[in-house]
């Protein structure tokens, strides 16, 4: 500890100089420090992190303001003390405020005084949170680290206040820290009164003023760091001037996610204007052109009936790459392949089985009984398994894994992996291949299947694995050449899908839809139309005994989930905003199958 | 006499917040069903205890567990040499003999085990036995109290609405902070500060509760932690074994209570 506390500007270039090393960034310990918060005192108050900006020092203190506690955006180490001691002390202090403090009217004021007054009322607020919570005191002192000294500079002597103000040990024979100590702990009983600041803080400012000591109020910071600069204190006339990023921070975060999920339907708007895309014939030209298989009706909301045999379902040839996308995919984290394959192993899905010659259960087996009852009087030894009890033991459950393979999961959506940017397409093919390698390793009875569509006459239908066909590198290869294109009539794929699955001979007949959004279709204006059909479709399989789940791939925003979950109903949507996640999110669909 | 085990000897300490002695006792006296509710470890079942003593009834405690059946609460045949015997089980011996029979946490059990309780539970006051061809009419001192915690924040775990109308309730929460004091005190047997700095840390962790815990520490994890601290060991290290670690996995909110924890010492 140096003799000479040093200036600001010399703490701050310490301070950046030493940054890089134990530097710690908000967002690492937000979660944790909203909940010390919320632990302390029972509120949540919002949190925004504050760009350090230029390098201005203020950028490195804490502020609070119309009940918005703004941090810095990185914290260094700090007087011995971790990074994460300086965001929690600084928080404790920005609390503190919240709860014990008042705004006063700052007009007419002089800084010096405002300083003063600050400082006390720093303190003020810190006693009383002390006087609840005792051990913030082991939080805020080790920052205290001001000293006596001959030197008499308005901001030396502050600081050495403030600490006089909170360390019962720190002796200090200037005459002026002597006397604002005095001051405050005499003033003991009237800490509560958000006046009293302005009573000690009016006094000792004006002694300051006669010891012609001045303060430099454009390079005054408020020592130790922890504390925050004070702004919410006061009540100005003109709005006091911030860094203008600070208010545009939580206008930024609010606007970015209406945007984001306005991209798919800007696509198929684009798509609509293309003539090319629109007039494409059913591709005399393509190679994977398909056969007709069948027709559907589609539910016209509008006239609230059916149109029958409107939409066509052209099954075409899935094109097979390579199976060694798909291993590479698994290689990769053999951990999360294990943790799916547990998951789905684990589930039971089958009629309650009444189980006989037990060793125990809940009842007795009759027939078991009496075999043993004649046993033993015929001198035999009884078998002793008379018992009968009824389990699920049997996973008695179907799955088509119906993918959306429109243009618009070729979508980018934020990385999950923290590796290379990827798309919706590539998410569904990952999840894809999790699930399948573990529903095979169960023996699982599976399909997968993939839909796009280009007008009501051509819902293109890929089979990438059937109910019967083995789980092969044929059925990898078809999977990893899926590409994205057309658009997304979800309700005619769902019957089809339906239909499929309709014969399989299970307890529990599950199509689960992977897709990134919502139904669309370039012969469609009207986007509740298609929406109507889905859900219409949805109860239809719903009907017939086949359960219909969702999984949205990407999507994050809340307005995104509120038309699937009307098309599906809420319990049956999971969104899934990261991969990783979904060994977590499969529990849950799982829940709701046997529940 | 019947029952001479289940009997409760020795006053249950029960320190009543509120007036729940008393609307117990009018409910025990026309034998109405009580469902106590509250989170965990809040004294439901101390309270029933301490009830059972006081009225001088035999108490049969059943902790349900969700592969409890209704064989299990109302009694099974048997083996022997001879043949088969039936054996009564927990519920049937209460409502044979006059007990008060409490059923913890009976949203665990299976739907066919709450569902038996029903003719239990209305003006018939019976109970059938279909493997032996039996109705057991309930003794007078009969009474079914069952307990359940609606922190459980799932749907299939709920009791069906016509097991819940058959009840009277009681609402349990963590009492006030003073008296929370006086049980931890009494029960750790801490001095008073200590007791009211355990409470207080009690309550930052409550606040956190729907917020990253679950919930909050309950009344007997105070008292676990004012046990510890009565043998000697700091006060923070024993918060931090008998609160934070076993409340929650998450770091973050570990590191965040813990803070919290050492802002109250």
């Amino acid at each position: 500890m140096s003799e000479v506390p040093p200036r600001p500007e010399e703490a701050y270039a310490r301070i950046r100089a030493e940054g890089g090393a134990g530097e710690l960034h908000f967002s690492d310990v937000e979660r944790q420090l909203r909940h010390f918060l919320t632990a302390l005192w029972g509120r949540d108050v919002p949190m925004r992190a504050l760009s350090a900006g230029g390098d201005a020092p203020e950028a490195r203190r804490s502020g609070f303001d119309g009940g918005v506690i703004r941090l810095p955006d990185a914290l260094p180490a700090l007087a011995g003390q971790p990074a994460e001691a300086l965001f929690r002390a600084s928080l404790a202090h920005l609390a503190a405020h919240l709860i014990f403090s008042r705004r006063q009217l700052a007009r007419g004021l002089k800084p010096l005084l405002m300083a003063v007054v600050g400082l006390v009322e720093d303190a003020r607020v810190e006693h009383l949170a002390m006087r609840a919570f005792p051990g913030l005191r082991r939080l805020w002192l080790p920052f205290h680290v001001a000293e006596p000294s001959g030197a008499l500079i308005a901001a030396d002597l502050m600081e050495r206040l403030s600490r006089a103000l909170i360390d019962p040990g720190y002796e200090d024979a200037n005459h002026w820290v002597a006397k604002g100590r005095a001051l405050f702990f005499d003033g003991k009983d009237q800490w509560e009164d958000p006046d009293f600041s302005l009573r000690v803080g009016g006094l000792l400012a004006g002694d300051l003023g006669k010891m012609r000591v001045g303060l430099n109020h454009k390079t005054y910071l408020v020592e130790p760091a922890y504390r925050d600069d004070n702004g919410g204190l006061w009540e100005f006339d003109t709005p006091p001037q911030v860094p203008p990023d600070d208010h545009d921070l939580p206008l930024e975060a609010m606007r970015a996610e209406p945007s984001e999920g306005q991209e798919p339907d800007e696509f198929d708007g684009a798509a609509r204007n293309d003539p090319a895309a629109a007039s494409a014939p059913a591709g005399e030209a393509d190679p994977e052109a398909g056969v007709p298989v069948a027709r559907y009706p589609e539910w016209d909301y509008r006239i609230g009936l059916q149109r029958p045999g409107f939409a066509r379902v052209v099954e075409c040839p899935a094109p097979p790459s390579s199976p060694a996308l798909i291993d590479g995919l698994l290689a990769r984290d053999p951990g999360m392949v294990r943790r799916v394959a547990r998951l789905v192993r684990a589930a039971k899905f089958s009629r309650p089985e009444r189980l006989r010659r037990q060793a125990e259960g809940e009842t007795l087996d009759l027939d078991a009984c009496v075999e043993a009852a004649v046993e033993r009087r015929l001198g035999h030894a009884p078998d002793p398994r008379v018992h009968a009890a009824t389990r699920r033991r049997f996973r008695d459950l179907s799955v088509l894994v119906l993918l959306d393979v429109s243009q618009s999961t070729n979508d980018p959506v934020s990385d999950p992996a923290g590796g290379a940017p990827t798309t919706v397409l590539a998410l569904e093919r990952h999840a894809t291949a999790l699930l399948a390698a573990a529903m095979a390793e169960a023996g699982d009875r599976f399909a997968v299947h993939a839909f796009c569509s280009n007008g009501r006459e051509e819902v293109r239908y890929q089979r990438v694995k059937d109910f019967g066909d083995p789980y092969d590198n044929a059925a990898k290869a078809r999977l990893g050449g899926l590409r994205g294109r057309y658009s997304t009539r979800m309700g005619t794929a769902l019957r089809h899908a339906g239909r499929q699955i309709a014969g399989q001979p299970t307890h529990r007949r599950l199509v689960l839809l992977i897709t990134d959004g919502e139904p669309s279709d370039i012969d469609s204006g009207d986007r509740r139309y298609l929406i109507e059909d889905t859900r219409k479709a949805v109860g239809e399989l719903a009907g017939a005994g086949v359960d219909v789940f969702c999984v949205r791939l990407g999507g994050t925003s809340a307005a995104d989930a509120r038309d699937p979950a009307r098309i599906f109903g809420g319990r049956n949507v999971l969104t899934v905003e990261r991969l990783e996640r979904l060994p977590d999110m499969l529990p849950q669909l799982y829940f709701r199958l046997t529940a | 006499m019947e029952l001479r085990e289940y009997r409760i000897e020795r006053e249950p300490y029960y320190r009543a917040s509120g007036d729940e002695v008393a609307l117990f006792e009018a409910a025990y006296a026309s034998r109405m069903p009580v469902m106590l509710k509250g989170p965990t470890g809040c004294g439901k079942t101390r309270f029933i205890e301490h009830m059972a003593w006081r009225l001088g009834k035999p108490l049969i405690t059943v902790a349900c567990n969700e592969d409890m059946t209704a064989a299990d609460l109302v009694g099974r045949h048997l083996l022997d040499a001879e043949g088969t015997v039936w054996h009564d089980g927990p519920l049937t011996r209460a409502v044979r003999h006059g007990a008060i029979c409490y059923l913890d946490e009976i949203v665990e059990a299976r739907q066919d085990a709450t569902v038996i309780i029903h003719p239990l539970t209305d003006e018939r006051r019976l109970l059938p036995i279909e493997k032996r061809n039996e109705l057991v009419v309930a003794h007078p001192d009969f009474q079914l109290v069952i307990a359940y915690n609606p922190g459980y924040q799932s749907v299939v775990k709920d009791l069906k609405e016509s097991t819940k109308q058959r009840f009277g309730a009681l609402d349990f929460t963590y009492p006030p902070a003073s008296v929370e004091a006086e049980i931890v005190a009494h029960e750790a047997g801490v001095e008073p500060t200590v007791a009211r700095r355990l409470v207080q840390i009690g309550e930052r962790s409550r606040n956190l509760r729907g917020r990253g815990l679950d919930e909050g520490a309950s009344t007997r994890m105070l008292i676990h932690a004012g046990r510890l601290a009565a043998r000697g060991v700091a006060l923070e290290a024993a918060c931090r074994m008998a609160l934070v670690l076993p409340l929650t996995d998450d770091a973050d909110v570990r590191d965040a209570l813990s803070a919290a924890i050492t802002a109250c010492l």
